[in-house]
């Protein structure tokens, strides 16, 4: 389980998270909403230690995750598999090293099982036979597989995904979000998902957590959320350029973007 | 006031940058001796910053070499010391030309290219996917090209030495009509070990400083392709100014400490 309690986190005195506590229960997708900007995307590097709060504490399955180091941050990262939303694949290396590179790295595995594990994983997103590409010949869907593939490559118990449709054409997007799902199901994962993209956020979501200048301001299943009453989260779910979320905005009041 | 005000921040800026560069340096010899220890990254490094340099240093060296000879022939014909150009083009190389040019040479080439390469890393959030990875970005890119620079940086000045010697022979063989074999004696004569291993202590620190200005400024890249290109001439022109500086500190240093 993940559980962040009052994470503060400022840049250059622009405070992006304000007290943000939220709880993630094994084994759920749970989807972080919000706007482009609001610190869905830090929240995310906060869990897997990328970033170090000013405030606040993150712990997953009882470790503190800013109080880890050395061993035991490698330890904890191996538990992780994330997707970027440029995907972030190292450029200079092929599909096979990108995909296999945790355990290219990080165990003494043969090539042979190496390269079964990868061809297991890229089968897994629907891509097979493309190990000796270089990132730069593959499309942008391609990419965001291959992301995906080198974050399951290592079996991960905890799956984190930064906007993993943005970018894609419509059909793409529900292409990775049904594999979102299927790889859900299959390897009994837990998930987070930021995502501005509301279809996405309904068909992966198991539940889904609103967050607004720095804080979650709700949280519930998707049912939940498409119901509810607070006219900040409504506004954002139906996407109206008019309410409260750029009235305030529009008044002079604080923002992160 | 608001000149003293920017005259502070601008000290701060200095001390934060030399400290973070000092931090990394450190950082970057603590994870030399940590495993894994890996070859093929340390030989592609080796390959791309070295090997790959060999022909701009060539041409840098021969011609620098040519120039020196030219010019010092025009006063010394007037003496009649032409002989003596031979220990002059020997000495200038070894001692001062072969590091100096060398180390500006590979800052603008090799310097550039660490600096264009993890800095798009950088904005691309790969170096962020590294760590999610469970790998250390300081272990995995600084520590392949410092340790490849350091090695081959010495070998291109030594290659360099060499080359700019052999243009000034060529001038002194095919213009000033000196014999081949007083040539090389005289260049040979004036040379102690102490200006080739004086030198090749320069090349190793300047090498120091190439890798590790251009590792740093491409991991505080930020701001998408405009700001790989700031990060790029930054990381090479700070790179130009510490090879310059740290060349006249290294040369008083061995005056006063080598007597000579």
């Amino acid at each position: 389980m993940i559980a962040i309690k009052e994470l503060h986190k400022s840049f250059g005195g622009q405070p992006v998270l304000r007290g943000t506590t939220l709880q993630i229960k094994k084994g759920e997708t749970l989807v972080i909403i919000g706007r482009s900007g609001c610190g869905k995307s830090v929240l995310l590097k906060h869990i897997i230690g990328i970033l170090q709060p000013d405030r606040g504490t993150i712990t997953v399955d009882g470790q503190n995750v800013s109080a880890l180091k050395g061993k035991d941050l490698v330890k904890l990262r191996m538990k992780f598999g994330m997707l970027f939303q440029g995907a972030a694949l190292f450029d200079s290396l092929s599909v096979y090293e990108n995909v296999g590179f945790a355990l290219l790295e990080h165990t003494r595995l043969s090539q042979e099982e190496i390269r079964g594990r990868v061809a297991q994983s890229l089968e897994s997103v629907d891509l097979a036979h493309i190990e000796e590409k270089k990132p730069a010949e593959l499309s942008g869907g391609m990419k965001k597989r291959v992301g995906l593939a080198r974050a399951i490559c290592n079996n991960p118990q905890i799956i984190l995904y930064d906007e993993p449709t943005t970018g894609l054409d419509p059909i793409m997007a529900d292409m990775i979000n049904d594999l979102i799902v299927r790889l859900h199901k299959q390897l009994k994962v837990t998930s987070v998902v930021v995502t501005h993209d509301m279809k996405s956020a309904y068909k992966v979501g198991t539940r889904i957590a609103m967050l607004y200048e720095g804080v979650i301001i709700a949280q519930g299943t998707p049912d939940e959320i498409r119901n509810s009453p607070d006219p900040i989260v409504q506004q954002f779910i139906s996407g109206a350029a008019h309410g409260p979320i750029t009235d305030k905005r529009q008044n002079g009041a604080v923002s992160y973007e | 006031m608001q000149n003293n005000n920017a005259l502070v921040k601008k000290s701060i800026n200095f001390v934060e940058y030399a400290g973070g560069l000092t931090i990394l340096l450190l950082r970057t010899v603590g994870w030399i001796f940590i495993p894994p220890f890996k070859r093929k990254p340390l030989v592609e490094q080796m390959s791309k910053t070295g090997v790959d340099s060999f022909s701009i240093v060539f041409l840098t060296a021969f011609f620098t070499g040519i120039v020196l000879a030219l010019q010092t022939a025009y006063t010394m014909k007037q003496m009649s010391a032409e002989i003596y150009i031979a220990s002059l083009v020997s000495l200038s190389m070894t001692r001062e030309l072969g590091p100096v040019l060398t180390a500006l040479v590979v800052a603008a080439r090799v310097g550039a290219s660490i600096t264009a390469e993890v800095g798009t890393m950088n904005v691309t959030e790969q170096i962020d996917a590294l760590e999610t990875l469970a790998t250390n970005p300081v272990k995995y890119l600084v520590v392949p090209r410092f340790l490849a620079l350091t090695l081959m940086l010495p070998l291109l000045t030594v290659y360099a030495d060499f080359i700019g010697i052999l243009g000034g022979f060529l001038v002194g063989f095919s213009k000033l009509h000196i014999a081949p074999h007083l040539y090389l004696k005289k260049t040979f004569d004036a040379l102690a070990m102490k200006d080739v291993y004086t030198g090749l202590i320069k090349a190793m620190v300047f090498a120091g400083i190439i890798s590790i200005v251009a590792c740093y400024e491409g991991m505080r890249t930020k701001g998408g392709a405009e700001g790989v290109g700031r990060s790029t001439t930054l990381s090479v022109v700070i790179s130009c100014i510490l090879v310059i500086t740290f060349d006249c500190l290294f040369t008083a240093l061995f005056y006063f400490v080598l007597r000579g």
